[in-house]
């Protein structure tokens, strides 16, 4: 030990300056950071999100205690089966007996046994609540760390009460003493607090379940160093060790094969230490130490994003799935109640053939002004408004008529009022019944999105919403029809033709009454006729006007109901039956940009890890799940 | 043991042991649980497999019991504690391959005397194992998905192995591979001696104490500390053999030391020295090794057999942990089935809202059923006035006011469609909150509501809705046999009739649809019938039927309707009942499936015989043991 290039513990650096690590894009990691934890909160309605966010509120403080404590020194918790040699390890490391180690009785440590520098200060590590035992320790290996030797994992049984609660009811009738064993409970109090974790196993425990399932619970975002050790008793495990770690998803470049026993002995009398050991104490000196340290944090920070980014991966891919599904399922049943929609819209205005008639009669009245056919329509007109008007009902009459779009009415009226538009309250609990068990794959449920049932105000809402759409679309539909037809018969030609012919007839029967009176009656003396021929003529012209009209009106008709068709197919663009799904298509919507954006996330990440990857130590770690 | 050991020469006492008296309640015991193991599963109810109590029945008692019992000795013991190396000493032969490799034995071995193969039925000897003949030493390595549940088995080569003496190398207890611990837990259970190998790292962990301690009852025990630093740590010994009983409640038959030898391990020849102290004999520091195997073999059969077999019936009778716990968790699941058929009967109830049935199809059945027993003048009037009506009917369609009959019954089935797909809706609704308050509900129900494809569940409505006459020939015969079981109760009947003919009646049903509602007795009898529907999904029909009298005085026919009355009722609801069963056979057929019948079977399985049968056979059992 004396042989190993001493430092003066007085002016070992217990805190080394801060430089930038080659690599690390800190100002990256940052927006990471923020970026996961804006992320993980952003949808607390939704079950999987929340459980993001949950593992997230474990991550986030060890995350943020590493980018505020990069300068610190780092703590290596000492962990593995009990008689592995963790303390018989500690005890060379340290230079001297700091933790009682040997054979007498398992387990040997029972409380933590935390070695430091002499001057290094500890007081952070509140060590008060797991009883732990400081020792200073003037050994070059420990002088740059805090080395914890933890208790064992594998002594306290799984269904002994935590220290927190009671005494447990004897199994068997007696008590048995392990059941005042605590050193697993100890060992998870202790393990938050590490920065880094040295696994310690034999022959006999290197495949022990409790300690791998520590291991796992703890080896995120933590470094590990693997030793073996009895090394003069027992086989060389190492490659099967990798493999079993490799087994647990760890990464294990380097594992160092020891002898404790022999090394406290050396280090005890003074001697050089036998390769094994030197090799460890090099490790421990390169890669913990000093700027080291640094990197380790960092990368143990990035470890520690990335393994949350894997659980939380792990989480949400089953989802993505359901989330599309939920996704096509609004745009299926989006599209079957505007189907409905579609047929009964199309076929009420297809049946409005007298409210069209009028509507186009009124513009055509407008229009032609002046001249005997025009007065002809006018009288009609006005003899057809002496009839008592017909009030349109429900909605499409009284666009047609000109009424405006109706106030919806309260209660069950609200679904009567836009039955006529073919929607019914069976169609659309249907839609919402489907897509609850779509919502439901997903995990979607209230709050985010509502009942089969819409409640009185929703109801009321929505049809509203749908009314008032709808009635805008309608008139804006209605007008554009109407317009076109209105420029179709708009023109001086037809206007002139019909002044003409019907003009023609006028002045025939004029000229056959001027005929008659001046030629017939004065020049050749026949007696007058009477106004026999002049009746007679009065209704030939009434017939051949409204044959007239009917005309201009056949020509104002044609291809209504193939203009009526191409209107109601633009309904969809007028996304009129929304309302009813809104809660669905808006679930659907914020869980896909959720996944959307922990996608993105995890792209960051591992663009982060790209640059570090070559600046890697021979450090183990837990290797996230690739998301 | 120390005893046995001296006397292996011992006479045996008669095979007609005690246990053979057992072997009929061992056999009906057996038998009860075969018949309730898959109603068990059924309920949810935990796996009788793993449990202690049901190795020792089928493993131990059942093969055992009926014929010259053999004795099985296992070696067990942690993770590369020499289990492999004790077993080819004890065997005298390589069995099992030995490695430096942890967890490397995956599945047992057993070695037989010589010609036992043919004896016995290991398959029934070690239920959940499938036995293999051994190959090589290789064989238990397994490590392929084959080696899962084999047992590898071979007669003993050199034929000196004891003629009823089975010894068996297990898999490890504490690795992590958790499938070797349930390998080790199954031969553990249907041994008579375990010989523990234990080491000065391994005789406290938690793991290896809990698999001691529950073969504690009833086996007999070898405890062997390998790997020991001889004679160094006989008086550690001393004290990790104090804690390993204390935690166990074992109670050993004898203890060994095998001494840490490299090379002795390596040629298979390693030393057991006795340390006779630990079980109430004298230490003697002169003796040398001992020969474990003649040791093993000179032990009293009988009375270990005995022993192991009234500790397995212990197991079995134990009240707390034997079979007794599991009829009770099948009662309180069949306890918790019933909560849950409760809460269905409660939630899924829905009021089918029925649009008014067009009263021409019942009246149309009731004329069919009375043109052979009406007189000349009658029909002949009634003729007349049908032509009328279809005359005055041809006026109203041709001014707009009225519809044809074929449009009237697509209107009709148009509203009811939407009735019954909205009742479909509500009914899935509640559904989904049945199963928000009963887990059980949502363990049998949840998968259908949220993988299912509920749009295919409306589709299939529509599909029977469309597919159902409106007058079907069950309705027929209900009808018919309605209105002669009226006539015949009623002998002015057909006066009474022809009366109300003339009145027009019209029934405004409510229809409930429910599942598994208790004394659901008004069901209309054209609903119940036929189309194999289950009796859980009940169909009742609160219905009201309004008799108006448009034509005739009314107070002249008051006297006669009330004896009409309830025959229209129950033509008009029966009708609307069977309209309402497309709802019933959808929910049957399509969403639930056979689902109600298991709620109905699973909430009726504690009463069933074959639990009672256990419980009494179980408290014969035990007064018989008692005795």
């Amino acid at each position: 030990m004396t042989d190993m290039p001493l430092p003066d513990p007085n002016q070992a650096p217990a805190v080394v300056p801060p430089t930038p690590a080659p690599g690390f894009d800190d100002a990256g990691f940052d927006d990471l950071v923020t970026g996961l934890s804006r992320w993980s909160g952003s949808l607390p309605d939704w079950p999987p999100a929340r459980r993001v966010r949950a593992e997230w509120e474990e991550v986030a403080p060890r995350l943020d205690r590493a980018r505020r404590e990069l300068s610190r020194v780092l703590v290596v918790g000492v962990i593995g089966g009990t008689g592995t040699g963790k303390s018989t390890l500690v005890n060379a490391l340290a230079g001297r007996d700091v933790s009682p180690a040997g054979d007498v009785a398992r387990p040997t440590t029972v409380a933590p046994v935390v070695v430091v520098a002499r001057d290094v200060d500890c007081s952070w590590l509140a060590l008060d609540e797991v009883g732990a035992r400081v020792v200073t320790s003037d050994a070059a290996a420990v002088a740059n760390i805090v080395l914890v030797d933890c208790p064992d994992p594998d002594t306290q049984g799984p269904g002994t009460p935590s220290l927190a609660e009671g005494t447990p009811p004897p199994i068997g009738g007696a008590q048995r003493p392990s059941e005042r064993n605590h050193n697993r409970d100890l060992l998870e109090r202790i393990l938050p607090a590490c920065d880094v974790l040295l696994l310690v196993a034999t022959a006999q425990k290197y495949r022990s379940w409790s300690v791998a399932s520590e291991v796992a619970a703890f080896a995120p975002g933590r470094p590990l160093l693997f030793v073996q050790t009895h090394a003069s008793r027992d086989a060389d495990i190492r490659d099967d060790w990798r493999r079993e770690l490799e087994r647990q998803g760890i990464e294990a470049p380097a594992i160092h094969r020891v002898d404790g026993l022999e090394a406290a002995r050396r280090a005890a009398a003074g001697l050089e230490p036998e390769p094994g050991f030197a090799g460890l104490v090099k490790a421990i000196d390169e890669e913990l130490v000093g700027r080291a340290a640094r990197r380790v944090r960092r990368t143990g920070a990035l470890d520690l994003a990335g393994w949350f980014l894997s659980q939380a991966h792990g989480h949400l891919a089953p989802l993505r799935p359901p989330v599309a599904e939920l996704a096509s399922g609004v745009t299926a049943q989006t599209g079957r109640l505007e189907g409905l929609m579609e047929k009964a819209v199309a076929g009420k205005l297809r049946a409005s053939r007298p409210a069209w008639q009028r509507v186009m009669q009124e513009e055509l009245v407008e229009r032609w002004q002046g001249g005997p056919f025009a007065m002809f329509l006018h009288a009609v007109a006005g003899l057809g408004s002496l009839w008592p008007k017909v009030r349109g009902g429900g909605l499409v009459g009284r666009i047609l008529s000109g009424q405006g779009v109706p106030t919806v009415a309260a209660g069950d009226g609200a679904w009567q009022s836009i039955e006529e538009v073919g929607l019914a309250e069976a169609d659309v609990e249907q839609s919402r019944s489907i897509l609850v068990g779509l919502a439901a794959r997903a995990t979607i449920g209230e709050p985010m999105v509502g009942r089969t049932r819409l409640d009185e105000r929703a109801v009321q809402t929505s049809v509203g919403t749908l009314m008032e759409r709808t009635g805008h679309w309608l008139v804006g539909g209605v007008d554009r029809l109407v317009a076109e037809r209105r420029d179709r018969v708009d023109s001086p030609l037809l206007h002139g033709a019909c002044e003409v012919l019907f003009g023609g007839l006028i002045m025939a029967v004029l000229g056959r009454a001027a005929w008659n009176f001046f030629y017939g009656h004065l020049w050749l003396g026949h007696p007058l006729g009477g106004l026999g021929f002049l009746e007679e003529a009065l209704v030939w012209i009434i017939l051949w006007g409204l044959f007239l009209r009917w005309i201009v009106f056949a020509r104002l008709r044609a291809g209504l109901d193939r203009d009526i068709a191409g209107l109601v197919t633009r309904l969809p663009g007028a996304r009129l039956v929304d309302p009813f799904l809104r809660d669905f298509a808006g679930a659907a919507a914020t869980t896909a940009a959720f996944l959307e954006t922990g996608d993105d996330l995890a792209r960051r990440h591992a663009a982060l890890e790209a640059r570090v990857e070559e600046g890697r130590s021979t450090l183990g770690r837990l290797k996230g799940r690739a998301p | 043991m120390a005893g046995a050991h001296d006397s292996p020469e011992a006479p045996r006492p008669p095979a007609a042991s005690r246990y053979v008296a057992w072997a009929g309640s061992v056999g009906e015991l057996c038998d009860v649980v075969d018949r309730l193991g898959g109603l068990a599963a059924e309920l949810g109810a935990p796996s009788p497999d793993g449990a202690e109590w049901h190795g020792q029945l089928f493993g131990k008692l059942r093969p055992q019991v009926t014929r010259e019992p053999v004795m099985v000795a296992a070696v067990c013991g942690g993770t590369n504690t020499g289990k492999s190396l004790v077993s080819n000493v004890l065997v005298g032969a390589e069995i099992s391959r030995s490695l430096p490799e942890a967890a490397r034995t995956r599945c047992p071995v057993a070695s037989l005397p010589r010609g036992l193969a043919k004896a016995v039925d290991l398959a029934a000897l070690f239920p959940g194992f499938t036995p293999r003949a051994w190959s090589s030493d290789t064989d238990a390595l397994g490590g392929s998905a084959e080696g899962d549940d084999l047992l590898v088995w071979r007669e003993d080569p050199l034929g000196r192995q004891p003629a009823r003496l089975i010894l068996i190398d297990t898999p490890d207890v504490d690795g992590t591979l958790r499938e070797n611990w349930h390998r080790a837990e199954a031969v553990r259970n249907a041994c008579d001696v375990i010989v523990a190998v234990l080491t000065q790292q391994k005789y406290n962990d938690a793991a290896v104490r809990d698999f001691f301690a529950a073969a504690a009852a009833g086996k007999s025990l070898v405890v062997v500390f390998n790997m020991v630093n001889w004679p160094a740590q006989r008086e550690r010994i001393a004290g990790w053999y104090a804690t390993f009983v204390a935690e166990t409640g074992a109670a050993p038959l004898a203890v060994y030391a095998v001494p840490h030898d490299f090379a002795r391990a390596e040629s298979g020849t390693i030393e057991f020295f006795q340390l006779p102290e630990l079980t109430g004999g004298t230490a003697d520091p002169a003796a040398g090794p001992v020969d474990l195997a003649a040791a093993l073999a000179g032990v009293d059969f009988d009375r270990i057999k005995l022993q192991a077999m009234e500790g397995a019936f212990r197991v079995v009778l134990d009240p707390s942990a034997g079979m007794a716990t599991w009829l009770d968790a099948i009662e309180s699941s069949s306890r918790e089935w019933r909560d849950a058929r409760g809460v269905l009967a409660e939630e899924a109830q829905v009021r089918v809202e029925l649009p008014s049935a067009p009263r021409e199809l019942v009246w149309n059945e009731i004329w069919e059923w009375l043109e052979p027993r009406r007189s000349r003048v009658d029909i002949n009037l009634s003729r007349l006035y049908r032509v009328a009506g279809s005359g005055a009917a041809w006026v109203g369609r041709r001014i707009g006011i009225g519809r044809t009959a074929a449009e009237k019954r697509d209107d009709f089935a148009a509203v009811e469609l939407s009735a019954l797909k909205q009742a479909l809706s509500t009914f899935i609704d509640r559904l989904d909150g049945a199963c928000r308050r009963s887990p059980r509900l949502r363990a049998l129900l949840g998968d259908t509501l949220v993988r299912g494809d509920r749009a295919a569940w409306y589709a299939d409505l529509e599909r029977r809705h469309a597919a159902l006459p409106m007058v079907s020939d069950d309705y027929r015969i209900f009808v018919r046999g309605e209105l002669d079981r009226f006539s015949r109760e009623n002998p002015k009947f057909l006066q009474v009739l022809l009366t109300g003919l003339s009145l027009g009646s019209v029934a405004r049903p409510c229809i409930t649809v429910g599942l598994m509602m208790a004394g659901a007795a008004a069901v209309p009898a054209a609903a119940a019938a036929g189309h194999g529907l289950t009796t859980l999904v009940h169909t009742a029909g609160d219905y009201v039927v309004w008799a108006v009298a448009p034509l005739a005085g009314e107070g002249v026919l008051g006297l006669t309707m009330a004896g009409l009355k309830p025959l229209l009722e129950r033509l008009f609801a029966g009708w609307s009942a069977e309209r309402s069963r497309v709802l019933t056979e959808t929910l049957h057929d399509v969403v639930l499936g056979d689902r109600l019948e298991v709620i109905e079977r699973l909430a009726t399985a504690g009463d069933r015989p074959e639990v009672t049968r256990a419980r009494r056979l179980l408290y014969d059992c035990g007064r018989e043991f008692s005795r």
